[in-house]
Formats: structure tokens, C-alpha cells, sequence
């Protein structure tokens, strides 16, 4: 058996090689590791061997199907996009939501009505102004909620808050994350009893897993701001090959290569585009900026979800034949190139996955296109 | 043993001083019109006294910014014809240096004198320096007082030499003299009535040809050290073995004489004045003597210049040998001129050179050796509820999150001790007031030459004004990259919480304008930050962030300095819950008790939780922010944050 591992590994074998990918939930865990900007540090030596640090990362060795069966109670049939229940578009029947909010507003949505409805007494968003790299806010109530909508398109370790709202007395909370975020939650959530056991983790009630193909770095602000011109930005979108501004005077596109050289080296290994492990999933359709992409994936997904609908909050239609298949063919485009590049020895070698997942992730390939 | 002792005017009254309160007495006692310092250890009780006796005794005194604008200060109300005291520490000299020879050189009018505090061992200094070697070279006569008696007797010659030589005189005492007490005999306290005025024709010029007249000046006093009350000898006439001494380190050479039975053997010549020598004195003393052993502090001042009077008298002094720094047998635990003198080490030196037996005493018996190892190690720490504690942990903290290896450099305080394990080994240079600031400057250009570490100064507040402004110009104007932090505790705290120019006070009590670090900084048109070092979290970001922009940028932390704040409004109970404190099975390590490592923060090893030594705790509240269970609590009082 291997020894354990502890913070100075994670510093190690995640932090300094670039394989972060900035969720946060280390930061906050102990004293020990910090969060600032978009940045997560190991700002002194605990002195322990072994910690959750290393254990709850996203970054560290993780099995996939294992997580599949401790979150779903069940393997997976789709390699592709994961556990599922329903894929359908989405949007917010509240005027605020749906205008404030990403395409259909459905995260913002789903948010406020878990705090409106009491199952969850805090709400872990990022938020901040649409031109500066977020900050992560612990929302306890729709306004907050929706002070927070709108993508974010770099990587913020928003995760801290879920020690820092846990430490403040909240002991119910929902949570809006990345699918690194999601991971490490779920991650967080296997962990046994012992030495370091984060109070946080029967307290993370609901997790709605964002959409995610890559974050940027910080410099990405430092170049909307000189195209606003010294403007406020109000919105920030990337609908296609372009990222859109919005200021108050109108916007203004930059095309996505001059983007791209910003993102993430980390994210580009990142196997997981849709939050696999989320109770929920939403990200942007690609076709009808008025709806959201939604994946049902839990039961307490569903539950949530049904009654959502039920009440009026948000309401979903069949997602369009004919798009279904670019969503698989994007999906599983990603995760072959993930692969590739994971077995041609980049990246620490986090993903742990038997070889009848890999065949099957080709198998369905055909099925798909 | 007060500052009400400085008050007797009972004249040959004997009343118990330290040696920093005879110097104040002496001082007063001479009628000056002037006293100024910067505080430094050990002599910062002699303007803190002056400070409070100048309204009773109608003179002017100041804490300066700095030693060179203290002496300027002093040199020009000796100029208008007041008698003037200046104090400082030896890297005050250092600071003054500039002024002092060149002072020395145009001259004065009425008396000055410079009271310097050495400090062997350097018990409350970052560094060990022997001041004597800087006043030689500013052509000042040194005087040394053995004890409080002398310091306030040669405080009132000095002023007297420095009057009649127009000179400025060096008093130079040692911690042992400034920190001790003893009986002084007080004289009469005269009343000044004397106007300050510069004469329309007097000229104080500093120019080359005076050069000739300074040396004069020296040779004066030369011929009048032999006539020095001060100098003493005490022994056997023709001793063949010579003690000679000056200062703390004559009453240690005494005392050894004594422990080895010696006093019909060994003679004693206590120098009063060790520059310029009194070499007849010495001569006569030399010529029967065969061995001549020097006891000094710090360094071989006396030594060298008496070996070099000896050179020029060789044929008269031969047969004669030498014992001392030089030699090797005058040496402390660290070496030849390292270092206090004390009893035993001259005791050992003298058995050496005398051929006599002599084994230290045991020093403690067996039972409390075995004692010895069972003391905990004491860090040198910061003070519990510290803010500087605080500040370093979130610059700390900042620095890693950035990543970069940003270098911190340090400067002179409470807050250099943040070389240590108090301040997380963060400090990674200290040198000399403000010097941290000037490094900052030149590591701060070095970007274009491939530095791409960030750059951050430390300073504390009283060393801010006093040597940090001019840094921060040229920074400024030179377009240099680096975060300089302020630690501002709103004191100069290490020596003793004296008034500096943020507070809005001065040495004599008086309210006068507040020049917060903020507004100088502003001044200079540099951008400047104020936060709270107690708000860790919020001082980690904005130090992060900081750290992320180029130029030039002050941040500046106030928070009152712990010892001060302690004494204030009632304050609410900080404590450990330890119904919440799961102790080892945290996973923080013991964090508030081994790393952040406040002297309150400690360990109850019977329930194996954290506690809080609520004794030495100054609820700062601090570690409530930070344990990550939240089991530090706070009960009543106002609460921060």
C-alpha cells in the first residue's frame, strides 16, 4: 500500500505542477492552505503526514466508476455525460432570474428557490462585479442569489466559503460549482471519519454542477477591461467563436483565439465538462440563448427539479433531437482528448479508469454521431 | 528610584539613581537650554525624564526623527549660546555621523554634549558596536562613567570641557551604567538665564583649514586628560602588573582583584577619559609596570591607542607585555573583544597572566542543573495580541498565495524579531533604520535585468519618519517596484512607547499636528492603503493584490500596539471552548498554539484542547478568526471587528 498523503504532497504533486484547478475547497479546510485572487497556496507546513486535503482534491487520484456508485448508488450507462435522469432544456419563469441570469437563468433560479423553500439555509456562489475575477459569496437569500447571476469565465476557488459558511453557523447549503468543484464536494463527501474531518461534510445539501470546457486565468479581466475602454463591463458571454462584452454603451466582441492562450493549462486536462456529479447540471444550449441545457442526475435532483416546475419556477421542454448529438459529439470529443493527453503522461494522473470505461467512451462514439 | 529624584534639590543630598537618571540630573543640573534624541536602548530614559522636567526647568526637549537631525538640532541651540544634550544609541552615531564630524569641525559655542549608549552584548540591539572608535574619529574627547555617581559628576564636567574646548564631548556609557542605580550626590540645580542669540559676525563654517585647529583642540584636552578628576588608580605604587580599564568593566577588573587576592600585587588605572589619552598618567604607570592588562568593553580602543602611545615610548617602557583582546587572555564565551565583560572573565584573564589558580565559582549547585533542561525554550516572541504577529502571518500568507517567492526585507523594531519563528522566519534582511526600504529600491529596478520575485519592505512606524521618507523618494522618482509594508502599532514600542510624529504628541507632553504615514506617503503622490493586521483574512487579500500591480505602493497596518491597547477600556474574556475544540483530532496541528504561536495560545495538555493563558492573553481576539472550528470565544466587552 502506498504511504499517505498530506499537504505538502497536494503543494507537490497539484499545486506546483499546475494541475490546480483552483476549486478551493482545500483553502479554508485548515489554517494551513489559503485562498486569494484565483490563486490556492500551502502558505505553511501543518506538520501532518496525511491529510484530507490531499484526499478531497480533484486533482488527486480519483475512480471514477467508485465515484459513480457512492453518488448514484449505481454505474454508469452513459460515458459520455454520466448518471442522468433527464436532459432537457430549461428556463426561468421569474422575470429577475431569467434576466439577470446566463441564457435561461435556471442556476440562479434553482438556487433562490432552495433557500425560498428552506432546504438549504446558504448558497455558495461566485459573484463580484462581470469585469474583475469573482469572489465567492454565501448567499441566504434570493436577492443575494441573484446579485451573483451571470457566468463566470475564470476560475475562481469559490470552495472556501463552503468551510468559511459552515464555520458561520449555516449547516444547510447549496452549492454552484465548476465540475472540479462538484468533484471535490463529492470527494468530500467519502471521506471517513478521522483526524481532519471537515464539519462541512454533511452539511453540502445540493450541488448544481455548472457546464465547463475550460476557465481562463486572471489576465483575461486585464483584457475586457482595456475593450470596454475604461468601461464598466455589465456581461460577459461566449455564445460562440466570440466573447462578447456588454457595457453600457453596447458591446463589443473578441474573437475566442485571442482568449484562448488564457486558459487554463490545468483545465485542459480536466476529463469532466458537464459536472458529473452534480444532483444537477446546467450550462448554455449553444442554439437558444433564452434556455439553459439541464441534466437531472440524482434523485434529490429530480425532486428538486419536479418541484420547481411544479411551483412555476422554471419550466423545461424535450431537448431537440437534432442537437443531442452535438452535445455528445463536444462532450466526448473533450474527454478522448483529456485521455489522450493524460496517457501521453501529462497531468499528475488523477483519473483512475478500468479499461472497459475507455472502450466503452469509443463504443458509444459511433452510436452518438 | 523615580523621576521624582530628578526633582531633590537638597544640594549634597544622596538619593538613589540609575545612571540614565544621573545623566538627566547632571544635565539639568548644568542648566541646559536644549536636549533632543531619538529613542534607543539603553539610554531612552534620559529625554523621556528630560522630556517631562523641561516645562519645571524651562529647557526645550525633543524625540527628533532621527539622531542627525537630533544633533543638528542640539549643535544649533549651542550655537545661540544654550548648553545642549543629545542622546542616542550607537547606530544613532552612525545615523549622526555626517553632522558630527563636521560639527566638530566648525566648532560650537556653548557646551555639547553627545550622550552615547553602547550596548556590549547588544542585550537590547540588533547589533554590538563599540561608539568609541566613531567619536575618535569625529575628534571628540570621550569621557567614561563607571558608575550613576560618575554619570552625573561627568555630565556636568563635560558640559564644562566642551565649553572651554568648543567641542562637542562624547559621554559614553554602557548598559551596566545607564541601567543601574546608585547613590548620587545632587547638587544645586542653577536657574538659566541665559538668551539664545547668534552673534551678527559668529560663523559656524565647516571648512578644511579648521582641520588644524580641531587637532589643536585635541591636543588641548590631552594635556589636560592627565588633570581629569575621573581617572583613578588604585593599587601598589610600582605595580608590576597594570589593570587598565575605563567605564562598567573598571568595577568588574576591581572586583576580580579582589576574588584573587591581588590588591598588593596588581594596580588599577581607571581611565575617565579615554580619548584623548592622558599619557603621562599612563606613562608613569607603564614605565615600573611589566605587564599592562587591558579590561574593555567592546573592543580594544584603549588597548590599541595605548600600544601605540607605547610604541612611540618603547625604549623608556621596555621590559613590557601586553595582555588583552589582542593577546587572547581578555575574552568572553565568543572571543576577544565579543561581548560583555563581567567579574569572572577578568578574574580568569588576570590568573592567566599573574600565574595564580583560580576556578570559577560553580555558579548553581547540582540540584538546580538538573533543573536547567527540564526549562522550557523560550523563543523570542512577540508580545500576546501583538499586531505585528498578525501582519506577518498575512503577509506570509499573501507571499505563498502569490507564489513568486517574493523577498521580504526587514529593518529595525519590534518587528525585526521577524527573523524568527514568531514572525514565520519571514524577514530575509535586516540592517539599519530604513535600510530595508532603500534595499527595496535597488531589488525593485532589477526586473528589466530578470528579477521577477515581488519585492516587500517592513517597516515599523518610528522608523518610518526616520529614515524611510527618503527611500520612498527615491523610489518614488526612480520608478522602483515593491510593496513597502508599515507596521503601524501608533508608538515607538521597543523602547518603551515613545511619541513619534503620526501621534500627535511630543516629548514634552504637548498636542501638536498628526503626520499619519498615510499623508507623507500620499504627499509623495505614491498610492497608499490603510488596514486593520487584525483582520488576517482582508490583510492577506489586499497584500495579495498589491502584490499583483508594479510600482511603487505603501500599505500600512495599524493597529495600536498590544501593550498599550491592554491598558485601555475593559476588555472581553477571550477563550477556548473546548466542548469545540477536538484538540489533536482537528487536523490544524494545535494550530493556534504551535504555529500562529501567540504567547497566549496554549496547550492544556490534561484534556489535550487548546486554552488560553487568559493571564497573558491581551484579547486581541486574533485567533478567533482564525481557529478553523471556531472554538475561540469571546465573552463581554467591546468586540473587534
Amino acid at each position: 500500500m502506498s504511504r499517505k498523503k498530506g499537504s505538502l504532497d497536494l503543494k507537490q504533486e497539484v499545486m506546483d505542477s499546475g494541475a490546480c484547478a483552483n476549486c478551493g475547497l482545500c483553502a479554508g479546510l485548515c489554517p494551513y492552505i489559503k485562498a486569494a485572487g484565483e490563486r490556492v497556496a500551502l502558505v505553511h507546513p501543518c506538520g501532518l503526514e496525511e491529510g484530507n486535503c490531499y484526499r478531497l482534491c480533484p486533482r488527486t487520484s480519483t475512480d471514477w466508476e467508485q465515484m459513480d456508485k457512492r453518488v448514484f448508488g449505481r454505474e454508469r450507462v452513459d460515458h459520455v455525460l454520466g448518471n442522468h435522469r433527464e436532459i432537457v432544456f430549461a428556463r426561468s419563469l421569474q422575470m429577475d432570474a431569467a434576466e439577470k441570469g446566463q441564457y435561461g437563468g435556471v442556476v440562479s433560479a434553482l438556487a433562490a428557490f432552495l433557500l425560498e423553500q428552506g432546504r438549504v439555509s446558504g448558497a455558495v456562489l461566485a459573484g463580484g462585479p462581470a469585469g474583475e475575477a469573482p469572489r465567492a459569496v454565501v448567499a441566504t437569500n434570493r436577492d443575494e442569489v441573484l446579485a451573483c447571476a451571470g457566468s463566470r469565465y475564470s476560475a475562481s476557488p469559490t470552495l472556501s466559503a463552503v468551510h468559511r459558511a459552515v464555520k458561520e453557523g449555516i449547516n444547510s447549503l447549496a452549492v454552484v460549482g465548476r465540475p472540479c468543484q462538484v468533484l471535490a464536494l463529492r470527494k468530500m463527501q467519502g471521506l471517513e471519519d478521522g483526524p481532519g474531518y471537515p464539519p462541512a461534510v454533511d452539511k453540502v445539501e445540493f450541488v448544481i454542477g455548472l457546464f465547463c470546457f475550460w476557465s481562463l486565468e486572471t489576465g483575461i479581466y486585464d483584457l475586457l477591461n482595456r475593450k470596454a475602454g475604461g468601461q464598466r463591463i455589465l456581461k460577459v458571454d461566449i455564445p460562440q467563436d466570440f466573447l462578447t462584452i456588454t457595457t453600457a454603451s453596447g458591446s463589443a466582441n473578441i474573437p475566442v483565439d485571442e482568449v484562448r492562450p488564457l486558459i487554463r493549462p490545468a483545465c485542459r486536462l480536466c476529463f469532466d465538462p458537464t459536472s458529473e456529479f452534480a444532483d444537477v447540471s446546467v450550462g448554455s444550449t449553444e442554439y437558444d440563448p433564452r434556455w439553459n441545457t439541464l441534466i437531472v442526475r440524482s434523485a434529490k435532483g429530480k425532486e428538486i427539479v419536479d418541484a420547481a416546475r411544479a411551483r412555476g419556477i422554471i419550466e423545461t421542454r424535450a431537448y431537440p433531437e437534432e442537437r443531442l448529438p452535438l452535445l455528445y459529439q463536444a462532450v466526448r470529443n473533450k474527454k478522448l482528448r483529456v485521455l489522450q493527453a493524460l496517457e501521453s503522461g501529462q497531468g499528475a494522473g488523477y483519473l483512475q479508469l478500468t479499461g472497459q470505461y475507455r472502450e466503452a467512451l469509443q463504443r458509444e462514439r459511433g452510436m452518438n454521431q | 528610584m523615580s523621576f521624582l529624584s530628578l526633582l531633590v534639590n537638597e544640594p549634597g543630598r544622596s538619593v538613589l539613581m540609575t545612571g540614565n537618571e544621573a545623566v538627566a540630573r547632571g544635565a539639568i543640573e548644568a542648566g541646559i537650554g536644549y536636549a533632543s534624541s531619538y529613542p534607543g536602548s539603553p539610554t531612552a530614559e534620559i529625554l523621556g525624564n528630560l522630556g517631562r522636567l523641561a516645562g519645571d526647568y524651562h529647557f526645550y526637549a525633543e524625540w527628533s526623527v532621527n539622531e542627525k537631525v537630533a544633533l543638528e538640532g542640539a549643535a544649533a541651540a549651542s550655537f545661540a549660546g544654550l548648553r545642549s544634550i543629545c542622546i542616542m544609541k550607537p547606530n544613532g552615531v552612525n545615523v549622526a555621523l555626517d553632522s558630527l564630524a563636521s560639527i566638530s569641525q566648525s566648532g560650537i559655542k556653548a557646551g555639547l554634549v553627545l550622550v552615547v549608549g553602547d550596548d556590549p552584548a547588544g542585550h537590547s540591539s540588533t547589533n554590538e558596536e563599540d561608539s568609541r572608535y566613531l567619536e575618535k574619529l569625529a575628534h571628540m574627547p570621550i569621557l567614561e562613567p563607571s558608575t550613576p555617581r560618575e554619570a552625573k559628576e561627568m555630565t556636568l564636567a563635560a558640559f564644562e570641557l566642551s565649553e572651554k574646548i568648543k567641542l562637542p564631548v562624547a559621554l559614553r556609557c554602557v548598559t551596566r551604567v545607564c541601567h543601574a542605580s546608585g547613590n548620587v550626590t545632587v547638587g544645586e540645580i542653577a536657574g538659566v538665564n541665559r538668551k539664545p542669540a547668534i552673534g551678527k559676525n559668529e560663523r559656524f563654517i565647516t571648512v578644511k583649514f579648521l582641520h588644524a585647529l580641531q587637532e589643536a583642540k585635541l591636543n588641548q584636552v590631552r594635556r589636560m586628560a592627565d588633570a581629569w578628576p575621573f581617572n583613578r588608580y588604585a593599587g601598589p605604587e610600582n605595580a608590576k602588573t597594570l589593570v587598565i580599564t575605563a567605564g562598567a568593566s573598571f568595577m568588574y577588573a576591581r572586583e576580580a582583584v579582589k576574588e584573587l587576592g591581588l590588591e598588593g600585587e596588581v594596580g588599577i588605572l581607571k581611565l575617565g577619559i579615554s580619548w584623548p589619552l592622558p599619557e603621562k598618567t599612563l606613562l608613569g604607570r607603564l614605565k615600573t609596570a611589566e605587564k599592562a592588562v587591558f579590561i574593555e568593553e567592546v573592543e580594544p580602543f584603549i588597548e590599541e591607542n595605548v600600544m601605540h602611545l607605547a610604541a612611540q615610548h618603547m625604549m623608556d617602557l621596555y621590559p613590557l607585555q601586553f595582555y588583552g583582546q589582542k593577546s587572547g587572555h581578555v575574552a568572553g564565551p565568543s572571543g576577544p573583544g565579543i561581548g560583555e565583560m563581567n567579574p569572572e572573565i577578568v578574574a580568569m584573564a588576570l590568573a592567566a597572566v599573574c600565574g595564580v589558580n583560580y576556578s570559577p565559582p560553580p555558579g548553581c549547585d547540582e540540584s538546580v542543573k538538573k533543573l536547567v533542561p527540564k526549562v522550557p525554550q523560550r523563543d523570542l516572541a512577540f508580545c500576546a495580541g501583538c499586531p505585528h504577529r498578525a501582519s506577518f502571518w498575512a503577509v506570509k500568507s499573501a507571499l505563498a498565495l502569490d507564489g513568486r517567492d517574493g523577498v521580504v526585507l526587514g529593518d529595525i523594531g519590534c518587528y525585526t524579531m521577524g527573523v524568527g519563528r514568531t514572525g514565520f522566519n519571514l524577514l530575509q534582511t535586516v540592517h539599519a533604520m530604513g535600510s530595508g526600504v532603500g534595499m527595496a529600491c535597488g531589488l525593485g529596478k532589477l526586473a528589466d535585468y530578470g528579477f521577477n520575485q515581488p519585492v516587500v519592505a517592513m517597516v515599523g512606524d518610528s522608523t518610518f519618519y526616520h529614515a524611510a521618507i527618503p527611500a520612498l523618494v527615491n523610489a518614488r522618482y526612480n520608478k522602483s517596484s515593491f510593496l513597502l509594508v508599515v507596521l503601524d502599532n501608533e508608538t515607538t514600542a521597543m523602547t518603551g512607547h515613545q511619541p513619534h510624529p503620526g501621534m500627535g504628541k511630543n516629548a514634552m507632553g504637548e498636542e501638536v499636528v498628526r503626520m499619519p504615514v498615510e499623508s507623507v506617503a500620499e504627499g509623495l503622490g505614491i498610492p497608499v492603503s490603510v488596514h486593520d493586521p487584525y483582520d488576517v483574512e482582508g490583510t492577506t487579500e489586499l497584500v495579495f493584490h498589491l502584490l499583483q500591480s508594479e510600482g511603487t505602493k505603501v500599505l500600512v497596518l495599524r493597529r495600536a500596539c498590544a501593550l498599550i491597547a491592554a491598558k485601555g477600556t475593559k476588555k472581553p474574556r477571550v477563550y477556548v471552548d473546548q466542548e469545540l475544540c477536538i484538540g489533536d483530532s482537528c487536523g490544524c496541528n494545535r494550530f493556534c498554539n504551535q504555529t500562529f504561536s501567540c504567547t497566549a495560545n496554549i496547550w492544556d495538555v490534561k484534556n489535550n484542547k487548546a486554552v488560553i493563558d487568559e493571564v497573558v492573553c491581551n484579547r486581541c481576539q486574533v485567533c478567533v478568526s482564525l481557529c478553523p472550528r471556531g472554538a475561540i470565544k469571546v465573552e463581554g466587552g467591546e468586540q473587534i471587528g
